[in-house]
């Protein structure tokens, strides 16, 4: 195992662990509930850890990837619904992301945002043409990696480490209101859906085929989705506490994606804020790229259309034509109007109703010998994969009554 | 039909509450808005801020304010008043102004959600 | 497994992928054509490669969508042209000269050839 690739993947998953929901969720849910849904995260960290290693895996085991496969495993229709299902979830998501590049645009340079959302738009679908897989992955990881001022400014501000990882404990805070329970329930739900985005294990999995990974790749496999996406998710925290520190006792509950930013600002000043925009602007950019992309992979796999970024755009036409096509339709949602925020809640609720429906297959095929021979699921990973789809079957089965019920966590 | 009518419910439940409940979420928006706003402002005149972030943060929370005060089912009542204060609030607003108008609806807010 | 060996279809057939002689990937196994008649012995005949062929595994509605996304072709492949049917199911030959690229090497024409690294 080359060490220094391993630390490129790792720095790489760190980089492009937040997106632009769990910007959003993280800051609300720190301004609204202290450190008390620290452990949500955890908890979701531990679940898109369990499943990635598993798509890995898989991959690797099978040489082939997760699409493939779950239309061998579960058959045409199922696998259909699957398709269906999380391209509608990654296509809101994309929107969302690339509505959210266009914000960040807007607050470091005061470009106009419309404009700068199509923009955008073309200058990913330029760096997905010209960049072979590897660079597209680490250009935008690495990059991301500027969000790192979060970690700085809450070191800076002297929080309570205490209460922090006391937040890390699973409990539900003393004293709430029905309201406030709901409330509190809605972000757990909302938090997993971010978290747990379907198209970080499609993007995974299929990148793992991208660059070749081969049996001698599991340990890095493993190594990459526990330490990567572990570090990543302290990043996400990090932004929840600073919320609970510097935005809970000033009443904000950051309705704006730019108002997060403060955090960088307030200990650092100017330069704090204009790394905090930049590595949001990377991030955010970032998960534009992946979803569009782990759709594109959906799309040709299920249909046995040569695909990958490993080849040159002309050498997979219908793959390449796929994701452009898919660009296209993020921007026209944004373009329509849809206020980013709305997009981020749909994202959030689409992702939690398709996750059960995306993680079965994976489990099953995991757990099949026939496929993983000697890499199949082991006890553990077995108990972890089980307890996790039991999580999120009853997170989907609440989300769409608790959104009701508590306006989409506004109470 | 029989299927659905548990959803149905909810949904007519989420939707269908008095007035002043059914504006609580938008009170709670524009509350935080204008915290957002005064936080904003009292970082510019520290020179914390750059403009450029500056005029546009003023821009897309005033957007959101209006969007708020817009959406509420009952415009004329107190804390209908209170937004409509804020919305006249400069964008260079001094912090503590616009803290007065948010604690209002602070005040609003908590009466509310405990009634 | 050879192409002579008993197979269960749905399991260890349908929806695998084909690789070809020169390794390249040629889309998945969409359907099976057999020859034979009622009471007389069915016997695989070809593969069917497209989304023509998921015309009788899914309902019309989502057939109609699936067309409209990926077309309706369909290729077949004799049985005589496949070599092993494992993990994947490889071919005798490239799969240009069973038509299995047409497609793409169609849609390819729309695809400028420059500016990636």
């Amino acid at each position: 195992m080359n060490p220094l690739e391993l630390t490129l993947g790792i720095m790489t998953a760190v980089g492009g662990f937040v997106d632009i929901s769990e910007l959003v969720f993280a800051a609300k849910a720190g301004s609204t509930f202290g450190y008390a849904l620290i452990w949500v995260f955890a908890v979701g960290t531990i679940g898109i850890v369990v499943f990635s290693e598993m798509s890995g895996r898989v991959a690797i085991a099978a040489k082939q990837p997760v699409f493939n496969l779950m239309r061998h495993r579960l058959g045409i229709k199922l696998g259909l619904l699957t398709l269906v299902a999380s391209v509608i979830s990654n296509l809101i998501t994309c929107a969302a992301e690339v509505g959210g590049v266009a914000l960040i645009l807007n607050y470091l340079t005061g470009a106009p945002y419309l404009p700068m959302a199509a923009a955008m738009t073309v200058v990913m679908i330029v760096s997905i043409w010209v960049l072979p897989f590897e660079w597209i992955e680490r250009v935008y990881g690495l990059l991301g990696l500027v969000m790192l001022v979060f970690a700085a400014a809450l070191v800076a501000i002297h929080p309570p480490w205490d209460k922090i990882a006391g937040g890390f404990v699973p409990h539900i805070p003393a004293g709430l209101s029905t309201k406030e329970l709901l409330t509190f329930a809605y972000f757990s739900v909302a938090i997993l859906s971010a978290v747990m985005f379907p198209y970080e294990v499609y993007f995974y999995s299929s990148g793992g085929i991208e660059e070749g990974w081969a049996p001698k790749d599991m340990l890095k496999n493993r190594i990459t989705s526990i330490v990567g996406m572990g570090l990543g998710s302290l990043l996400a925290i990090a932004i929840l506490a600073n919320s609970a520190q510097l935005f809970g006792p000033v009443n904000v509950d950051p309705e704006i994606p730019g108002t997060a930013a403060m955090q960088a600002a307030i200990p650092f000043g100017k330069w704090g804020l204009i790394l905090a925009l930049l590595g949001m602007f990377f991030a955010v950019s970032g998960a534009a790229v992946e979803t569009c992309m782990a759709n594109a992979y959906s799309i040709a796999q299920f249909f046995g259309w040569m695909w990958g970024r490993h080849k040159k755009p002309w050498e997979a036409p219908r793959f390449t034509l796929t994701w452009i096509v898919l660009f296209a339709l993020a921007l026209l949602i944004v373009l329509s109007g849809v206020d980013v925020m709305t997009l981020v809640e749909f994202a959030i609720l689409f992702s939690i109703l398709v996750l059960p429906l995306t993680y079965l297959p994976l489990l099953l095929l995991a757990g099949d010998k026939k496929y993983m021979r000697e890499h199949v699921n082991g006890p553990l990973a077995k108990a972890l994969g089980w307890l996790y789809f039991a999580i999120i079957t009853a997170a989907a089965l609440a989300a769409l009554p608790l959104y009701f019920l508590t306006s989409g966590g506004n109470g | 039909m029989r299927k659905s009518l548990p959803l149905l419910l909810l949904f007519a439940v989420g939707c269908s509450s008095s007035g002043a409940d059914a504006d609580l979420q938008y009170i709670k928006q524009a509350r935080s808005l204008g915290a957002e706003w005064a936080l904003v402002n009292e970082h510019s005149n520290r020179g914390h801020v750059p403009r450029i972030y500056v005029h546009s943060m003023h821009r897309w929370l005033r957007q959101n304010l209006q969007t708020a005060a817009k959406s509420l089912t009952r415009p004329d009542s107190r804390y209908g008043e209170e937004i409509r204060a804020l919305l006249a609030q400069p964008d260079d607003a001094a912090p503590n102004e616009l803290r007065a108008h948010v604690a209002m609806l602070k005040q609003i807010e908590d009466s509310l959600e405990s009634a | 497994m050879t192409p002579d060996s008993p197979i269960k279809l749905v399991s260890e057939l349908l929806d695998l992928p084909l690789l070809d002689s020169e390794g390249k990937y040629c889309g998945i196994v969409d359907d099976v054509e057999f020859s034979g008649d009622a009471g007389k012995i069915l016997e695989l005949k070809a593969l069917l490669v497209g989304p023509g062929a998921y015309e009788r595994r899914l309902p019309g509605w989502a057939f109609w969508l699936v067309r409209k996304i990926a077309g309706d072709r369909l290729t077949r492949v004799p049985m005589d042209r496949v070599r092993t049917i494992g993990a994947v199911v490889k071919l005798e030959c490239a799969g240009r000269d069973l038509g299995l690229h047409r497609d793409e090497t169609r849609v390819g024409k729309w695809i400028p050839r420059k500016g990636a690294l």
